[in-house]
C-alpha cells in the first residue's frame, strides 16, 4: 500500500488539510484519495507552514478556528509570503464570518458537516479556477 | 321721730349701692338729723384689709379735720375692746372743744367704727344715743347687703371673665380645630373614623372624591363602604374589618377599592386604630386608607425584572452552552457523513476498495460512538436526577465542562491548561450547580483575556486539597485583572467589569458555593490575570438553604 501512494503522490495534485479536528484529519485524507488527490494533514497553522509541503499544495482545505494561529491569520501569512495557495474554509461555527475570508480570495467556506459532492465541487473550483 | 323714719328707710335707698356710698348716705344722715360738728367713720375691709375712712362735717364748719387726724386724735382714749369705750368724751378738736361719741359697727366693732362729735356739752342725749346706735345698726346691714352685693358681683365678674376667656380659647381652638378638620379633609390619603359597632362617622374629602360616595350614604350603614371593595376582596375584607371591630384592636387590610374618576380598581391599605378615653372605654376606631397601587406596581416590576434577569442568565448561559454543544456534536457528525460517503465511493469503485470501506465504516462508528458520548455527557448535566446532593469527582465534573467548552475556548484561542490533583475525596454536593460555578469561572477567565494579544491566553484549572477535608479548585488567567480595591464587589449581583454581559454570574456562583457550606474568592495574580478558587468539604453533609431560588438547577425547558 504505502509505496503504491508513494508513487501516486507525485503524480496526483496536493491537497492539504489543516484542523485541529482529529475525526477531520482522520477522514478527509481516504476521502480526497477516491477523489484522485494526494492528501497531507495538519493538526495547525504553524505545523503547515514548518512542512516541506506548502510550495506543493495546490488546494488548501482550512479550519477557521483553530488555537494559535488561526486559519483566516493563515490566509494572511500566505499572502505575506507570496504563496497564495487557493483556500476552502471549512467550519463549525455557523457565526464564523465567512465573508471577509471569502473577499480576502477564498475559493469557499464548507460549514460542517458537509457532503463530499460539495467538498469536491470546492475542490475541483480551486484547482481549476473559471 | 321722722329722724328714725328716715334712718330705717336708708337700706331702701342703699339698695343696690356699693359699701362707700352707703357710709355716705349714712353720714349725710347724721350730720343733719343730730346737728353735728362732724361724723367719720373706719372701716374695715375684709378683703382688702385698708381701712376706708370717711368724714363728714357740718356745713357750717369751715375747717375740716380729715377722718385720719380724728381716729388719731381718738386713737389713744379708744384702745382694746369696743365694749369698754366710753359713751362719750370731751376733747379738743381743731380749734374748739367737743364731745365725741364712738359707735361700734358690728357687736365687736368687726365692721369698723362710726364716730360722732357734737359741741353740746349733754351730746348724745338718751334719744340720740338711740338714734346713733339705730342708724350704727342700719349702716352693719346695709354695709352687709353692699359686702354681699360686692362679693356677689366680683363672683359675676370673675364668672364673666372666666367664661369670656373660656370662649376665647373655644374660639382659637375652634379654629384649631377647623385647621385640623381642614388639614385632615385634604391630607392625600381617605381618613375615616368609625363607631364601635362599626358603622362610620366620618370620612374625610379625600374618601368621598375617590370613591364617590357621599357622606350621608356613607354614614347610613356599618358596610357602606363596601360597594367600592372589588368583588373578589369583599370578604376578605368584611371579615378583617369585623375581626378588628369586634376585637376592639382595629385592623389592618389590603383592599381593592374602585376609584370612580375612571372605575380602576387600586390596592388600598387600610388601617384602623382603637381611639379609648381615659378609663379605656372605646370610644371610636380612626383609621387611613393610602393608596399603594403605584408601590405595589413598581414592586411588581422589581419582582418581574429580578425574575427576567435571573432567567436572561440562565437563558445567556443555555445559549452559549448550546453553541458549545452544537460544535461538539457538529465535530463528529462531520466526521461519520465524510467517512460514510468515502466508504459508498470505496465500495463504488471498480474494484471495490473492500479493505478501505471496512476500515472508513469502523470510523464512522467510532464518530458515531463519540457523538453518543457527547450526548451521555448532556444527559448527566441536565437529568433532573443529578440535582440532588451526591458525591462528586471534581476532577471528572471539570473534566466534562473543559470537553463541553473546548470549542467556545477554542475560538477565544484560549488554551486551557489542567492540573488537576490525584486521589482527591469526593465532595458532596449537586453536580450540576457545581459545574456551573466551574463554566462561570472559566468564562470569566476567558472572557478577561479577550483582549490579550502580548501572549498566550492560557488558562490554569488545578484542583487540589485545602487542609484535611476540603477540595479547592481555581482557575486562573493572564487577563487584565481587577484593580484590587473593586475585588469586594466583584461577587456584588449586576458588578461587572465587562462591557456586555450582566454580570449575574459569580454573584450566583457565589451563592451556589455558599449553599455547599464552601467559599468563593478572587485574588490578583503576581504576574497579569486574577486566580479565582472556591473550596468546599468533603464531608457529607446537605445543602443549606435556597437562598430565593437563586442558583436554581436550569432544565432544558427553561432555554426555550
Amino acid at each position: 500500500m504505502e509505496p503504491h501512494q508513494e508513487r501516486r503522490v507525485s503524480e496526483r495534485p496536493l491537497v492539504s488539510v489543516v484542523d485541529d479536528d482529529e475525526s477531520v484529519r482522520e477522514s478527509l485524507p481516504d476521502l480526497l484519495g477516491e477523489f484522485g488527490f494526494a492528501a497531507r494533514t495538519f493538526s495547525s497553522a504553524e505545523e503547515f507552514l514548518a512542512s516541506s509541503c506548502v510550495d506543493q499544495t495546490r488546494c488548501l482545505i482550512l479550519d477557521v478556528t483553530m488555537p494559535g494561529m488561526s486559519g483566516p491569520e493563515l490566509q494572511q501569512e500566505l499572502k505575506l509570503r507570496r504563496q497564495e495557495i487557493p483556500i476552502v474554509f471549512i467550519t463549525g461555527h455557523r457565526e464564523d464570518a465567512v465573508r471577509p475570508v471569502l473577499e480576502r480570495g477564498a475559493i469557499a467556506c464548507l460549514f460542517k458537516p458537509f457532503n463530499d459532492a460539495s467538498l469536491l465541487e470546492a475542490i475541483n473550483l480551486a484547482l481549476h479556477p473559471k | 321721730m321722722n329722724d328714725l323714719v328716715s334712718l330705717l328707710a336708708l337700706p331702701a335707698i342703699w339698695s343696690g349701692g356699693n359699701p362707700s356710698q352707703v357710709l355716705h348716705t349714712l353720714l349725710d344722715a347724721m350730720v343733719r338729723m343730730l346737728r353735728l360738728e362732724l361724723a367719720s367713720v373706719r372701716l374695715i375691709d375684709p378683703v382688702s384689709e385698708a381701712p376706708v375712712e370717711l368724714v363728714r362735717t357740718a356745713e357750717w364748719r369751715e375747717s375740716m379735720p380729715s377722718a385720719h387726724e380724728i381716729f388719731e386724735a381718738l386713737s389713744l382714749s379708744l384702745e382694746g375692746d369696743g365694749h369698754k369705750w366710753p359713751q362719750a368724751l370731751r376733747k379738743i378738736l381743731g380749734d374748739r372743744e367737743v364731745s365725741i361719741v364712738p359707735v361700734p359697727l358690728g357687736l365687736n366693732a368687726e365692721l369698723g367704727m362710726i364716730v360722732v362729735a357734737a359741741e353740746r356739752a349733754d351730746f348724745p342725749r338718751q334719744t340720740e344715743a338711740l338714734l346713733l346706735n339705730i342708724a350704727a345698726n342700719q349702716a352693719v346691714i346695709g354695709l352687709q347687703e353692699a359686702r354681699l352685693r360686692s362679693r356677689q358681683k366680683r363672683v359675676a365678674d370673675e364668672l364673666d371673665r372666666k367664661v369670656r376667656q373660656r370662649t376665647a380659647e373655644l374660639v382659637a381652638a375652634n379654629a384649631e380645630l377647623q385647621l385640623q378638620v381642614a388639614q385632615l379633609q385634604q391630607i392625600p390619603v381617605a381618613a375615616w373614623t368609625i363607631l364601635p359597632d362599626g358603622t362610620p362617622d366620618f370620612v374625610n374629602q379625600n374618601w368621598l372624591e375617590y370613591t364617590g360616595q357621599s357622606l350621608d350614604y356613607v354614614q347610613s350603614g356599618p358596610e357602606t363602604w363596601m360597594s367600592v371593595v372589588h368583588p373578589e376582596d369583599r370578604e376578605r375584607a368584611s371579615r378583617s374589618y369585623w375581626e378588628g371591630i369586634g376585637s376592639g384592636r382595629g385592623f389592618t387590610a389590603e383592599v381593592r377599592f374602585r376609584r370612580a374618576r375612571d372605575g380602576a380598581y387600586r390596592w388600598h391599605l387600610n388601617r384602623a386604630v382603637a381611639l379609648c378615653d381615659a378609663d379605656g372605654k372605646l370610644l371610636k376606631f380612626v383609621g387611613t386608607s393610602t393608596d399603594i397601587e403605584d408601590l405595589k406596581q413598581s414592586q411588581e416590576e422589581l419582582r418581574i425584572t429580578q425574575a427576567n434577569l435571573a432567567h436572561v442568565n440562565r437563558v445567556t448561559t443555555m445559549g452559549e452552552l448550546t453553541a458549545s454543544i452544537a460544535h461538539e456534536v457538529n465535530q463528529p457528525l462531520s466526521g461519520i457523513i465524510t467517512n460514510a460517503g468515502t466508504c459508498l465511493r470505496m465500495l463504488a469503485s471498480d474494484p471495490p476498495n473492500v479493505e478501505g470501506a471496512r476500515e472508513t465504516a469502523r470510523r464512522t462508528i467510532r464518530d458515531g460512538n463519540r457523538a453518543s458520548e457527547v450526548i451521555t455527557r448532556l444527559r448527566a448535566l441536565f437529568s433532573k436526577k443529578s440535582a440532588a446532593t451526591q458525591p462528586i469527582d471534581l476532577n471528572e465534573a471539570a473534566r466534562e465542562v473543559i470537553a463541553l467548552s473546548f470549542s467556545e475556548f477554542q475560538s477565544g484561542r484560549v488554551v486551557v491548561r489542567q492540573e488537576l490533583g490525584d486521589d482527591l475525596p469526593l465532595v458532596n454536593g449537586d453536580r450540576v450547580q457545581l459545574q456551573q460555578v466551574i463554566l462561570n469561572l472559566l468564562r470569566n477567565g476567558s472572557d478577561a483575556m479577550s483582549t490579550v494579544d502580548d501572549r498566550a491566553r492560557e488558562l490554569l484549572i488545578r484542583t487540589e486539597l485545602d487542609g484535611d477535608d476540603r477540595v479547592r479548585l481555581s482557575v486562573t488567567d493572564v487577563g487584565v485583572g481587577f484593580e484590587s480595591q473593586a475585588a469586594g464587589r466583584l461577587f456584588e449581583p449586576f458588578y461587572t467589569t465587562k462591557n456586555e454581559g450582566m454580570g449575574v454570574g459569580l454573584s450566583v456562583s457565589r451563592s451556589i458555593i455558599e449553599r455547599h457550606r464552601g467559599r468563593l474568592w478572587a485574588m490578583p495574580n503576581q504576574g497579569p490575570g486574577v486566580t479565582f478558587s472556591f473550596s468546599i468539604p468533603c464531608k457529607p453533609g446537605d445543602l443549606t438553604g435556597d437562598h430565593n431560588g437563586i442558583g436554581r438547577t436550569p432544565s432544558m425547558t427553561d432555554a426555550g
